[in-house]
């Protein structure tokens, strides 16, 4: 009788503990993220019915927590050593890369001011900002005006034959009471930041986004990628308030100034312009004189 | 007053904390020595408040009395903001005396580092903590120790 008790007891505070475990920290491994996301779906009944005055408070300015860098997971000790597990093709190009950083070599794509692109979004530097409605929440990067929409109007993904690759990705979700959770699929290959390791466009991934204290916005992500990583990824990415009086988000582009072109030497190193004060925007299609 | 350029190449390792990451904006910073620092003087000729990267050019006059303007690069406006540099801080012909990373190649350009300005004001891009209020001002930094 007493045994019955207790593993009824056990039952239940285990069936707790997983409802308050975030969306990547359970140990339940998923073979894709659609079946991780469907998961969460299911244990939360399709999510909290949510409306305008139960949503909770994300206004302000926010920025990634400070002393990170360029580190995808902050729970890395070093910007060299990923916490990914990598499969071997993508750990030789991780290896590949570190060596020629460490040699002055280095070229990002976004040099060229094509936006970062969703997941490495999550590391850009810069002010952000989180407009929460019912029927969608955007997720705003200051840094090209990067925004990313997530739908939570119980909506599925664009279907297959409608589907084509995109920076950010096609985001739905729902919400389990005051934290977000979100699925990505359609993205586009790309790095998870300059001397991280690199992502195919078989990329998707599971958020779950929540305000931990009045000063931290926490997003625990699970990544999964076959090619890339043997397993998924796990990282919890945080974001701080920012506080400075005055402070407000404006338009951000890119081209404004011709003395941030850079250019790819035949090395592949990264090289500045560099034409002067005064210089102007950056002029793509120049006029032939 | 003739401006005379001090230029000291020193390694400055109680910068490279936050010089890990110079140019986190949209390109690499290993364009920068990484470990080297340079000190010039001069007058400013242009502040560029701009994104994804600010530039403030200081025109140096050398020792041969030629000139040579010298940008040194920065994050885009909010950062500065938050670092408690406006647009109007740096003013055509303000005196400064500007530390940065110089680029690899030898060409006048660098990662801004520091900027002392005649009252002694000090103006550091990339140094703010997140969650409160931009650093004052900082007191008076005597012309010599500014290298």
């Amino acid at each position: 009788m007493n045994n019955a008790k207790n593993a009824a007891c056990l039952g239940v505070a285990l069936l707790a503990l997983s409802a308050l475990a975030p969306a990547g920290a359970l140990a339940q491994e998923y073979r894709n993220s659609t079946e991780h996301f469907e998961a969460l779906k299911r244990q939360h009944k399709g999510g909290t019915k949510m409306t305008a005055d139960r949503l909770p408070d994300w206004t302000g300015i926010w920025t990634r927590a400070p002393g990170i860098g360029l580190k995808f997971d902050p729970a890395q000790p070093s910007l060299q050593q990923t916490t990914a597990q990598l499969t071997p093709e993508f750990a030789q190009r991780h290896k590949e890369k570190l060596e020629r950083v460490a040699k002055g070599i280095e070229w990002d794509p976004i040099s060229s001011c094509i936006p970062p692109g969703y997941p490495r979004w999550l590391t850009e530097p810069f002010l952000r900002e989180f407009v929460l409605r019912p029927e969608q929440t955007l997720l705003i990067n200051e840094m090209v005006n990067d925004i990313r929409r997530v739908y939570t109007d119980g909506r599925g993904h664009t279907p297959e034959e409608d589907a084509y690759p995109l920076w950010n990705g096609d985001s739905i979700g729902f919400w389990d009471g005051d934290s977000l959770v979100v699925h990505t699929t359609q993205l586009m290959s790309g790095q998870y930041q300059r001397s991280q390791p690199d992502y195919t466009d078989q990329v998707e991934t599971v958020e779950r986004w929540r305000k931990v204290d009045d000063n931290v916005i926490e997003a625990d992500v699970t990544i999964y990628d076959p090619p890339a990583l043997v397993k998924s990824w796990h990282v919890v990415q945080r974001y701080s308030r920012v506080t400075t009086p005055g402070l407000r988000i404006r338009s951000w582009v890119c081209e404004e100034n011709a003395n941030n072109e850079v250019f790819q030497t035949k090395e592949g190193a990264t090289q500045h312009v560099l034409p002067g004060p005064g210089a102007g925007p950056i002029v793509k299609n120049k006029v032939e004189k | 007053m003739t401006l005379q350029s001090i230029m000291t190449m020193t390694v400055a390792a109680s910068f490279l904390m936050y010089l890990a990451t110079p140019a986190g904006a949209h390109h690499s910073g290993a364009m920068f020595e990484p470990e080297k620092t340079i000190t010039i003087k001069g007058v400013v000729k242009e502040f560029e408040y701009t994104n994804p990267h600010s530039w403030l050019w200081v025109t140096v006059t050398n020792e041969d009395k030629t000139t040579t303007d010298w940008g040194f690069e920065a994050e885009g406006p909010s950062t500065l903001f938050r670092n408690g540099i406006k647009r109007s801080d740096l003013k055509p012909g303000d005196v400064v005396t500007v530390t940065g990373r110089p680029l690899r190649d030898g060409r006048p350009g660098a990662a801004w580092v520091k900027a002392v300005k005649e009252d002694g004001r000090v103006l550091q891009p990339r140094v703010a903590p997140v969650t409160t209020a931009p650093a004052a001002a900082t007191p008076a930094v005597p012309a010599s120790a500014a290298r």
